[in-house]
């Protein structure tokens, strides 16, 4: 017994001093950790940290901006937006004709475009990748089923294709882009259960686009290398790796970009943030005024706010000015119709609702159906800036004497809400940004009878004035009637008041000081890597 | 025998326990009011192409039907597919386990290593100035809201110093894969500048998940050397003429051999549910930072093959920490 | 009556537990008193864009928020939602867990198996993530919230109750009231309870502040209740875009939850000493 107690304490000793140990060298591997941070040396790679996680890199399953980088980058459309104000460009195709009835639309294909396996972009792989829209039936499908159907497209020759539309559309050719062009022979080997090949295709690459997939792994990002038998060809400046990293934290974007991990980032920080990057000697700011309307949808087919004097009163109560000038720091524009400011088609006369109690009270006074119940403002769960808008206009409708809760969604959630107007509430706020550059891309589908269910629609607003003239817009291809007619029914939305819409984006696109070339464009937002180069 | 009999009765209930959890979780994540599939089905689909492409994810089916599917995948190891990337759950979570797993064992570690010595120390020393300072450190650990204390880390030592990262597991892509923990695998092929890169990431949300755990330990083991410390035992041996210190070493060993052991549990309680609001919070990409993307995006396959994973690794922790506990220490089963 | 001056006198002495007692004192006072304690009492609704994210100083205590509004005076009537969801929680975990865990106890049969397999299931996943489950499928709101925390926080009653319950059970006085032919519901109610009521308090204080916290966490994951609600977890979430600068908008908050909760940890701490005979017993040998 008396030896056992007497060997131990020394048996402790050595062990808490093997311990001690362990501990001070973890502390100085941290602190070393810690000491030694890299210094930006001349980049090989460009890193952009991304909002949005990439969870699929399946061209067809998405289409939103948020993953737009994969789409820009790794695939190749007959046709693609560029700059600003946009403009539609031949891409893969070289030019296009369309059938006098507006149904028939031929594209005559640029010959030799290789995908990255080498093998020719023909007629057969577009045709695939339309029909494979349909048949994964996410992302774009929905907008073409409007006026294609599956089997309805076809390869003349090895590089003429020609969509026959189930009824005239101006806006097909808006958007062509979507049809991103997959390798049909190499999607086909890795189909399983009829699946389009979707599940090898959400992790690998089948495009022809500028660059090409390297590394994927959807917790952090993917790298992509230059490819260079891309069609487009190339010049004597590029940029040989990208990488695109979710970086969902904005102060670790904001950070990353300062600190010099990352040469670009998204254009829409909070104004605070992207005032800290303008004092960063090694970032640079663009800016640009973008198509991303910032509105309140207001149910029209439930009382009170089917009384077009309630909705008006709504328009009045809001603090546009405090809202845009402090809270947003200036850093937006002044929108008043749902059309973005700088599309054509605008009706350029209608200068907006004010911030006016007086006159909300006055319509108020005027409605038949008084607002007696609590309103409920549907915002996003995870955009603040929707919250502060809603607690800025509940501020103003109890001024007026309107109570109103404002309830917070996940987007996935408002979205199924929205689709009856039943469940949809009273307000909802969000943004509504450039699917494809065309006025349609807002009014149209915003205020349209026929769109009825889905997000863009859920004012669930009918005038059959304004479906005419939105018909009318659809179907003529001449610019002139199309604008005139949008016009015309923007002005008849907003003396409706239809919905509040507040403004229009303005992008101020980080990047890191040397670097050069950026195309910005509505659609994709900066993010085609080809045009760039380090300085 | 008797531990035996005790141990496979134990065994026995795991299975319902687990089908029991997976029914409930099932419930819950199906009465969402939120549509998914209209998500999926893209902004600007139709109310005919949600419904056709709710009846192609099988949604559409009455809810007792789709868990029976879902129970019948389960047996062959399927637990479906993401809603939205359509990628297999098992291979969503086995890809994110490795980085969960380094952060809980990193946060274990702190724990451990820090936590048992000052709990000794603090029993030792007991209503000394170190024992009230510790208490009042180890009161706050179990007080102090753990996404906070991250963020003020954050502001602190990434924002304010630049001392160390802000959030997130890597700058850029991970060292090549063996276990997939990145400190772990940079140290087996020698990259030790991965490591540092690696380490520096890890230490602060490591740092935040290890402080409540912290406390835990601490008071546990300084309550564990106090009991053993007046047992009569001991008395007699201090009554011998012993010195304090050999004493409470001798039994210190033992004592916090088996206080580790029915810790481990506990801990891995602590550290694993918080490491979904941790791993949020430093925009780690591990399996509770999956949850909450999951639970926030109501993709219903996800939800359930997290909770399952969740409870599964829980129930199995505490069945070992139960049937080793009822060997060394058969007092317990009386 | 006795029994309570009796902790309350040694509350007193316990110079901790008596901090953690004022604590709460202080949490419960703010929030009767918010309208008045409240140096813009009317910014739980009232915007002011031109003062956004002011620094603290004289006019702004704790300083302003993004919209404006005055923290100080928000914090203050966020105690009074603390308040709320921890008591209405607690008390519904109280009432579902307790009886059941007395049940299971007493009776030893497959239905005391088969209500504690239940529980288990419950304590099988992290509360957090039930309750995050929970919130997100009833949608985020203050009754939701309350619920989903209810929902998942009664098991760690039963258990307690389950086990003292079960090792009462071989108490002479148990044994014999059973032998005299009480009725269960009598052994239950006026035997068992009053024996076990000690660790219930102990746990119902600790409790409260574990209930705050993941209150907390849910308000800072966006689950909570909505805006322009002063819950102090979303405060936190809110500021998280504005840090560095405006420290202040995370740091006051959560050093507001950090009181509340070291309050009720303090306090359960100090019952535990004065109300667990075992360890008392402990102390006064040590002394």
């Amino acid at each position: 017994m008396k030896h056992v107690q007497l060997s131990l304490p020394k048996a402790l000793t050595r062990f808490t001093q093997r311990g001690i140990v362990v501990v001070l060298a973890i502390a100085t591997t941290l602190a070393l950790a810690a000491g030694c941070k890299s210094k930006p040396s001349t980049p090989a790679k460009f890193v952009f940290a991304n909002t949005s996680n990439y969870d699929t890199m399946d061209p067809h399953q998405a289409f939103d901006v948020g993953r737009v980088a994969v789409r820009l980058n790794l695939y190749d459309g007959l046709y693609r937006w560029h700059d600003n104000p946009p403009k539609i460009e031949p891409w893969l195709a070289e030019s296009y004709t369309v059938s006098p009835d507006g149904l028939t639309w031929t594209f005559k294909l640029k010959q030799g475009s290789k995908f990255h396996d080498g093998s020719e972009v023909t007629a057969d792989d577009v045709v695939y990748s339309t029909e494979r829209i349909f048949g994964v039936g996410k992302g774009a499908a929905s907008l073409f089923t409007r006026m294609l159907s599956p089997g309805s497209t076809k390869a003349v020759d090895k590089y003429t294709v020609q969509f026959t539309l189930s009824k005239p559309s101006a806006i097909f050719l808006s958007i062509v882009p979507e049809v991103h062009v997959v390798n049909s022979k190499l999607v086909k080997e890795h189909v399983k259960d009829g699946d389009w090949g979707a599940a090898w295709l959400s992790e690998n690459d089948a495009g022809s686009g500028s660059y090409m997939l390297t590394k994927y792994d959807p917790a952090v990002g993917w790298t992509a290398t230059r490819f260079a038998d891309h069609f487009y060809g190339w010049g004597d400046k590029f940029i040989p790796e990208i990488e695109f990293r979710t970086v969902s934290e904005i102060n670790t974007r904001v950070l990353g970009m300062i600190n010099g991990d990352y040469h670009g980032t998204d254009g829409y920080l909070p104004q605070d943030q992207v005032k800290r990057l303008k004092e960063t000697e090694t970032v640079k700011v663009l800016e640009q005024e973008s198509m991303r309307i910032f509105m309140f949808q207001l149910h029209n087919q439930r009382a009170p706010t089917s009384d077009v004097h309630v909705r008006r009163a709504i328009s009045y109560a809001f603090d546009y000015d405090g809202f845009i000038k402090n809270i947003l720091g200036g850093s937006a524009e002044r929108n008043p119709v749902p059309i973005p400011n700088n599309m054509w088609g605008v009706p350029k006369d209608v200068t907006g609702y004010t911030y006016d109690l007086e006159k909300a009270k006055a319509e108020l006074a005027m409605a038949k159906s008084k607002p007696k119940r609590s309103l409920t403002i549907g915002v996003l769960t995870g955009y603040a800036q929707t919250e502060q808008a809603a607690t800025l206009l509940q501020n103003g409708l109890r001024q007026i004497g309107v109570e109103s809760k404002i309830e917070s969604f996940p987007w996935p959630v408002i979205v199924g809400n929205m689709s009856k107007p039943e469940t949809s509430p009273d307000i909802s706020i969000y943004w509504i940004s450039t699917y494809y550059a065309d006025p349609n891309n807002w009014i149209g589908e915003m205020f349209h009878s026929g769109g009825w269910g889905t997000f863009k629609s859920s004012s669930f607003y009918k005038n059959p004035k304004v479906d005419d003239l939105l018909d009318k817009a659809l179907k003529t291809t001449n610019q002139e009637e199309r604008a005139a007619a949008y016009a015309d029914a923007a002005r008849i939305v907003y003396n409706d008041a239809g919905g509040v819409w507040v403004y229009n984006t303005k992008w101020f696109g980080p990047f890191a000081k040397n670097v050069e070339g950026m195309r910005f464009s509505p659609v994709g937002e900066a993010q085609e890597i080809r045009w760039m180069y380090f300085q | 025998m008797k531990q035996l009999v005790l141990a496979f009765k134990r065994l026995l209930w795991f299975i319902p326990t687990v089908v029991g959890l997976i029914v409930i979780v099932f419930i819950i994540s199906r009465i969402i009011p939120a549509d998914p599939v209209a998500l999926v089905a893209g902004e600007t689909a139709t109310p005919a192409q949600v419904e056709v492409l709710r009846a192609k994810l099988g949604l559409d089916k009455p809810l007792p039907i789709q868990l029976l599917k879902y129970f019948q995948g389960l047996l062959q190891g399927d637990m479906g597919r993401s809603l939205y990337t359509t990628r297999a759950i098992s291979a969503d979570l086995l890809h994110r386990l490795p980085a969960t797993i380094e952060l809980t064992l990193a946060a274990m570690l702190v724990t451990i290593v820090l936590g048992i010595p000052l709990g000794v120390i603090s029993a030792i020393r007991r209503n000394s100035w170190l024992d009230h300072v510790l208490r009042v450190i180890t009161v706050s650990g179990l007080a102090i809201a753990s996404f906070w204390l991250g963020i003020m880390l954050q502001l602190l030592f990434a924002m304010r110093l630049g001392a160390l990262p802000l959030a997130g597991r890597m700058a850029g892509f991970p060292p090549d894969d063996i276990t997939g923990m990145y400190t772990l695998d940079a140290l087996l092929t020698g990259e030790l500048g991965i490591f540092a890169v690696a380490a520096s990431h890890l230490t602060l949300p490591a740092l935040t998940l290890a402080f409540p755990a912290l406390a835990t330990v601490v008071r546990f083991t300084r309550a564990g050397v106090l009991d053993v410390a007046q047992s009569n035992f001991v008395l007699y041996e201090r009554a011998m003429g012993f010195p304090a210190p050999v004493i409470v070493w001798k039994y210190v060993l033992r004592n916090a051999l088996i206080s580790t052991v029915t810790q481990i549990g506990l801990l891995f309680g602590i550290l694993l549910a918080g490491t979904v609001v941790i791993e949020t919070v430093f925009d780690w990409p591990g399996i509770g930072n999956y949850a909450v993307n999951s639970i926030i995006m109501s993709d219903y396959n996800a939800i359930m093959g997290f909770t399952i994973w969740a409870g599964v690794i829980f129930i199995v922790v505490n069945l070992a920490v139960d049937i080793v506990q009822t060997f060394i220490d058969p007092r317990e089963t009386a | 009556m006795k029994t309570s001056l009796f902790v309350l006198r040694k509350l007193m002495e316990d110079r901790v537990a008596f901090l953690g007692l004022l604590l709460i004192l202080g949490l419960v006072f703010c929030a009767v008193f918010a309208p008045w304690l409240a140096t813009y009492p009317g910014d739980v609704w009232d915007l002011h864009p031109v003062n956004r994210l002011l620094p603290p100083d004289g006019q702004f205590l704790f300083g302003t928020d993004r919209m404006g509004s005055d923290i100080y005076s928000r914090i203050l009537f966020g105690a009074r939602i603390t308040i709320l969801v921890a008591v209405i929680a607690v008390g519904a975990s109280l009432i579902i867990g307790v009886p059941i865990g007395l049940v299971a106890g007493y009776y030893h049969n497959w239905f005391s198996d088969l209500l504690m397999r239940v529980s288990d299931i419950f304590l099988a996943v992290p509360q957090v993530v039930l309750a995050i489950a929970i919130a997100q499928t009833l949608g985020p709101s203050l009754p939701n919230v309350i619920l989903a925390l209810s929902v998942t926080y009664w098991p760690w009653f039963t258990r307690l109750v389950y086990a003292e319950t079960r090792s009462l059970q071989n108490e002479i006085f148990i044994e014999s009231s059973i032998a005299l032919g009480a009725s269960p519901w009598r052994v239950i109610v006026y035997h068992i309870l009053p024996n076990v009521s000690s660790p219930i308090i102990v746990r119902t204080s600790i409790g409260m502040g574990f209930t705050i916290l993941t209150a907390a966490t849910l308000g800072f994951l966006g689950l909570g209740a909505p805006p322009p609600t002063p819950e102090w977890g979303r405060m936190i979430s809110e500021s998280r875009e504005y840090l560095p600068q405006a420290w202040w908008y995370a740091a006051a908050p959560g050093m507001a939850i950090f009181l509340v909760v070291m309050g009720f940890n303090l306090l359960g701490d100090g019952l535990r000493d004065i109300l667990d005979p075992r360890i008392r017993r402990g102390q006064k040998d040590d002394g």
